[in-house]
């Protein structure tokens, strides 16, 4: 299986369990003020499979706290490839790449204290792509008219030391979301 | 040691020799080093630019061609890091490229030029150096446009701070900068004209002088309503008009009068229980049009709000005069691109960024005529002569 074909596969599964669970964070008024960092893949739902059986609940709620899943609470509007899953982590970028200075601030719900906190989303920068956890959510993006709500451009265009090269997204909480 | 090698060699030319004379009737004639095909100087109506941002390594940005009626696979550019897409020169003499370089693959010093390419020989034959602020994007056909006149390309540059880089093709010179603050991106509007979207619905109407520097710019009103449902930047262009889809599928016109930019009619792709079904448009180039016959060509699918770039595994297909739908083409997999030939037998391609496989339908009747397999990495925006 190619790296895409796990990708669709992932994402799709992934939004299949993200979609089930919009009514719960819509209750919760969890504010997705979508943004992304970088040229990203949209997701295959057209492509979409149906979730493996013997994923459970407990799974769910599990993928909510792992920042190399796309699930991960962090990610509600991330788009690129998962920096834990590249030598970093959700907050600190991969050895040897810069972390880019600009950023877009969305906010996401952490649905371990049922607090929503403000995240910027760095992206790391001056390698190659990382090639490992891809992952797209699109809520609240806008499109490239509105620079600072949308997950289309290449974040890493803001680091005088690193440039282009786009290598994986960080998603760092700023702080709690008043 | 070189006796045996001798001694090997002339064992292999005996046995060379006896095989030769071993044959009887017609031998196969001995190949020339150093052929190199070529394609004709005029580009088939159904060849197809597939662009491949290759977004796993994105130093290796490709344009690959194909020709739509045999399926063949004719040739490729390559076309440097965070590849957008290609230009057709008007005339179809040349291939603008704008494209990103580092002296060291993915650092060093970042070098930005159009690079000009041969169609016949797909080789580049000049370069053009502009300023090294192209945007780093998603690709989108506004990325870069030609004036309708092709005397002018504009680049769309963001560093974050955005602007038009304006580049002179008849003397193949960068001709100047165009600030565009809050506004994105370049829609042609005639020889010596664009506009960007900006950021609160309006738009940017700029018009150049003959050096490609601005002679007036014009903030508009708001055209499209941005924060309740808003148009995607992947707008296509009917003569002139304008076309511009929203998230929810609501379809603005504009229109470029000599009074200016106006805004024009505005229509549903949608009937009341299409919405309630949540039909949506969604894709990277999820628009396409066909001129003579005034089609408009969408790809649909079915999803929330949030599925604005989900692809779609059928392209609704639009008369122009009546916005009313006239065809629903049932494709064979999902499609995030789309593009319909410009000639009076059209054909429809259809690509997604997962997949390597374009394929490619009967425009007018929308029957499914062939696939072609491993074309590219990522394919991203599709381009016709």
């Amino acid at each position: 299986m190619s790296r895409f074909d796990r990708w669709m596969e992932e994402s799709a599964r992934s939004m299949a369990r993200r979609t089930s669970r919009r009514g719960v964070l819509g209750s919760l008024g969890a504010l997705l003020v979508g943004v992304g960092a970088l040229p990203l893949l949209p997701v295959a739902r057209g492509a979409e499979k149906p979730a493996k059986p013997g994923k459970s609940d407990a799974d769910h709620q599990d993928a909510t706290q792992d920042e190399t899943r796309c699930d991960y609470w962090r990610h509600c509007a991330i788009d690129g490839y998962l920096c834990g899953c590249c030598g970093g982590s959700a907050s600190a970028c991969p050895p040897g790449t810069v972390q880019s200075p600009v950023t877009w601030v969305g906010t996401c719900h952490n649905p371990a204290d049922g607090i929503d906190y403000v995240i910027s989303y760095n992206d790391c920068c001056g390698k190659s792509s990382c090639g490992r956890c891809l992952c797209n959510r699109n809520e609240r993006d806008m499109p490239l008219y509105v620079p600072f709500r949308s997950n289309d451009y290449d974040w890493c265009t803001g680091s005088s030391v690193a440039n282009i090269p786009y290598h994986c997204s960080t998603a760092r909480v700023l702080a709690r979301a008043t | 040691m070189r006796t045996v090698r001798t001694a090997a060699l002339a064992a292999v030319l005996t046995l060379t020799c006896r095989a030769h004379t071993a044959v009887a009737g017609p031998v196969v004639a001995a190949d020339p080093l150093g052929v190199v095909a070529t394609l004709p100087a005029v580009a088939s109506p159904h060849w197809v630019w597939v662009n491949d941002i290759v977004f796993s390594h994105m130093s290796d940005g490709q344009a690959l061609l194909v020709d739509g009626d045999s399926g063949r696979f004719l040739g490729m550019l390559s076309t440097g890091f965070g590849f957008e897409r290609v230009v057709l020169a008007k005339d179809g003499k040349l291939i603008f490229s704008p494209e990103t370089y580092f002296s060291r693959g993915t650092r060093g010093t970042r070098t930005d030029v159009v690079t000009l390419y041969d169609p016949s020989r797909l080789s580049p034959v000049g370069e053009i150096a502009i300023p090294p602020k192209r945007s780093a994007n998603m690709p989108m056909m506004a990325d870069s446009e030609l004036t309708d006149d092709g005397a002018f390309l504009l680049i769309y540059n963001f560093t974050p701070a955005q602007s038009i880089t304006v580049v002179d093709t008849r003397s193949r010179r960068f001709a100047g900068e165009i600030e565009t603050p809050g506004c994105a991106l370049a829609y042609p509007t005639g020889a010596r004209s664009f506009f960007s979207i900006c950021a609160d619905g309006a738009l940017l109407d700029v018009h150049l002088d003959d050096a490609g520097h601005v002679s007036s710019r014009v903030h508009t009103r708001d055209m499209f309503d941005v924060s309740r449902d808003p148009v995607t930047e992947k707008g296509v262009r009917l003569g002139s008009r304008w076309l511009f889809v929203s998230y929810g599928g609501t379809v603005y016109s504009i229109d470029i009068t000599s009074r200016g930019l106006e805004s024009g009619p505005r229509w549903s792709l949608l009937s009341d229980a299409e919405r309630r079904q949540n039909w949506r448009p969604g894709g990277l180039q999820q628009l396409a049009v066909h001129a003579t016959s005034a089609r408009l060509y969408a790809i649909m699918h079915q999803g929330g709000p949030e599925t604005h770039k989900d692809p779609g595994k059928e392209v609704w297909v639009y008369d122009l005069g009546r916005h009313q739908r006239v065809q629903r083409i049932a494709l064979r997999s999902p499609a995030g691109s789309i593009q319909v030939t410009r000639d009076d037998r059209p054909l429809l391609f259809a690509a997604f960024i997962g997949s390597t496989t374009l394929e490619v339908y009967d425009a007018k009747t929308g029957r499914y005529l062939r696939s072609v397999e491993n074309v590219g990495t990522t394919p991203t925006l599709l381009v016709t002569p």
